[in-house]
């Protein structure tokens, strides 16, 4: 380090001329020689040195702004030409990005103003300013704005910190261009985001679903779960322990906007039960698509008559006990088995969920025989999670020609098994190892199951003709539901 | 508040009881509130009278509906405490009392409920409930050691 006055007052200059994008009376060079950065008078020849140019110091800052967002208050800043603006200022100030782009904001909020033009007055507590120049050319560089009547704007950032003031970077963005580009590839984007998904229950696998589903697209989503983040949750929600104790789905919701801001998210912080049942069943009417990745059985049998009632599909994804492994079940009415012929067809199956919380612990506990909560780890349930939104997106582009219809032929099946491990005490202790086998069934594979439709069930059979056939009774006289013993 | 397949399902549920002989149990409708209940009196082989009552929830068949014992009441154990303080026990089979204060017999738990399952099973576990009840009276063991529990994973 130089203790020479001068020279450390050279280098403040230059390095302040670069910060503002100005010329100054010195420069920055790289001495070979000695190996060290000094700052040499502009104009001097310095052969044994490496010039360094603005971009090579460009460790500023750089805001984010929303072209749309100005757009639709372009007539607000041609009337007033100041327009206040608020950034979640992240890392220290490094990175300036507008509030309303995002559903999260950071902890640290920086106001500023936008001002048409150079010489517009600004508010005099402002320190944060973003400056419209008028332009020419079209320029496609992130700073370029092109307004709704087509005036073409170049931004400068300035920010005063510590009494001098400092350029930033300025990059507009237009999110759902930018977004949809990525996936549409080897998504319908323009089909997904008219379509709808209920999630019911999301914990770590619906939440994860939701997410994905979210950054594939989808465009319509209702989140139903009653339980609130805790700090037990964290080490497996996509949910952070800045979240705790907000009602899951407002979670969720927010993870939703942050991956796909335009998705119309409606929450309902409320358990499915028989209760409510006709208040959840305009919203499963009007899915294209039911993710239920509630533990427990109750909830999941009336989910299953809504959705049967209503002729959507419900996907149903769970994982066993500790989340040795899990199941996913693919449920199109009268088409396929519904969770009821599933329950009657693989009835140790269907009893195995994992118990990752004190409410599903408490369903199958006594007083006297209390039941530890035992959940698996996220990488565990994730695998569950993914085939669910798998299957689900398959449902979504259905009666399109998707790239994904190729897989059509192997999502045939209802039923998926997924094993993470060869859990002792199960029918899958002694699986041989995966890297052994290649017919045998091992860990880490999908294995789609085929089930037949209980033409029975109570839910998507007839039950009622069927029971009342075996006792000799003429169902048919039931239609006119006939009465029973009557007390006052 | 009902769907017509929940009505057709009691009054088949109805047909059921007296077709499998639980004549002494009937599906009944209130007609002041419309709800439903199924109940009755019934002996145990020792000839001692228990009368058990199922009130029909709104999500049935594919809610769980809960089974109580309302007469003797209270319920006394061996040891000659009320029953229902127990609340859910597994040694006692049973889950949370009424808010009344009557005992609530396990007979299926929710993670094992569907909808297929009839009421005159739900009777008969209440029966055999009733037979385990008075071997735990007579022994003083507890009451899980005359049922047995179906396979738990727990």
């Amino acid at each position: 380090m130089t203790t020479d006055p001068q020279q450390q007052q050279m280098i403040r200059e230059a390095m302040k001329a670069i910060a503002e994008r100005r010329p100054g009376r010195s420069k920055l060079v790289y001495d070979k020689t000695k190996r060290t950065i000094v700052a040499v008078t502009e104009g001097s020849q310095t052969p044994r040195a490496l010039n360094i140019t603005a971009e090579d110091a460009d460790m500023f800052a750089v805001a984010t702004l929303s072209s749309r967002w100005l757009s639709d208050r372009w007539g607000i800043i041609m009337r007033d030409r100041v327009l206040p603006v608020h950034f979640s200022c992240w890392d220290d100030g490094d990175a300036l990005t507008q509030c309303d782009l995002g559903a999260l904001p950071a902890s640290s909020i920086a106001e500023g103003v936008i001002l048409l033009g150079e010489g517009t007055p600004q508010p005099t507590a402002t320190n944060l300013r973003v400056v419209l120049r008028s332009g020419k050319a079209p320029v496609s560089e992130g700073s370029t704005f092109v307004a709704p009547d087509g005036s073409i704007h170049h931004a400068v950032t300035l920010r005063q910190i510590d009494g001098s003031e400092k350029t930033l970077d300025t990059d507009f963005v237009d999110l759902q261009p930018e977004l949809a580009i990525r996936r549409a590839t080897l998504l319908e984007t323009q089909v997904l985001k008219d379509k709808a998904a209920v999630l019911v229950g999301v914990g770590t696998g619906g939440a994860h679903a939701a997410i994905e589903l979210a950054k594939c697209g989808v465009g319509r989503f209702d989140l139903i779960d009653p339980d609130r983040l805790t700090v037990g949750n964290i080490v497996r929600h996509p949910g952070g322990i800045s979240q705790v104790g907000r009602f899951k789905v407002q979670v969720v919701c927010d993870l939703i906007h942050e991956k796909n801001p335009d998705a119309k998210v409606t929450i309902h912080p409320v358990a499915v039960s028989a209760e409510n049942l006709e208040t959840i069943r305009p919203l499963i009417a009007a899915a294209d698509v039911v993710i239920c990745g509630t533990d427990g059985r109750p909830s999941k049998l009336l989910v299953n008559r809504l959705c049967v009632e209503e002729n959507v599909v419900a996907i149903y994804g769970g994982a066993f006990r500790r989340a040795f492994g899990g199941q996913v079940l693919r449920v199109r009415p009268k088409t396929s088995p519904c969770h009821e012929c599933f329950v009657a067809a693989m009835p140790e199956e269907s009893t195995n969920v994992e118990i990752s919380s004190q409410a599903a612990a408490d369903a199958v506990a006594y007083s006297d025989r209390p039941v530890a909560v035992e959940p698996g780890l996220s990488l565990d349930v994730l695998p569950i999670a993914n085939m669910v939104t798998k299957l689900a997106l398959m449902e979504l582009l259905v009666d399109t020609t998707s790239t994904l219809g190729i897989l059509k032929a192997d999502y045939a099946a209802p039923w998926y098994l997924w094993l993470n491990r060869p859990e002792p005490g199960t029918q899958y202790a002694d699986l041989p190892p995966m890297s052994e086998s290649s017919d045998e069934m091992t860990i880490n594979r999908w294995y789609g199951v085929d089930l037949a439709r209980d033409q029975d069930c109570p839910v998507c059979g007839d039950f009622i003709s069927s029971i009342a056939a075996s006792y000799g009774l003429d169902a048919k006289a039931f239609g006119n539901l006939p009465s029973l013993p009557t007390k006052e | 508040m009902w769907s017509d397949d929940q009505r057709r399902r009691l009054y088949l549920e109805n047909e059921a009881l007296h077709l499998e002989g639980f004549t002494q149990f009937t599906v009944y409708w209130y007609r002041s509130n419309d709800t439903y209940e199924a109940s009755g009196n019934t002996s145990s082989s020792s000839g001692k009278l228990y009368t058990l009552q199922i009130p029909i929830p709104n999500g049935f068949p594919q809610q769980r509906p809960p089974m109580y014992l309302t007469y003797p009441f209270p319920l006394y154990t061996a040891s000659g405490n009320f029953v229902s303080s127990l609340g859910t026990s597994h040694d006692m089979h049973t889950l949370t009392p009424s808010s009344a204060g009557q005992v609530q017999i396990c007979h299926w738990r929710d993670d094992r409920w569907h909808s297929a399952i009839m009421l005159h099973k739900v009777f008969l576990k209440g029966l055999l409930w009733i037979e385990a009840y008075e071997q735990h009276l007579a022994t003083g063991r507890p009451l899980a050691e005359f049922v047995s529990t179906m396979k738990e994973r727990i």
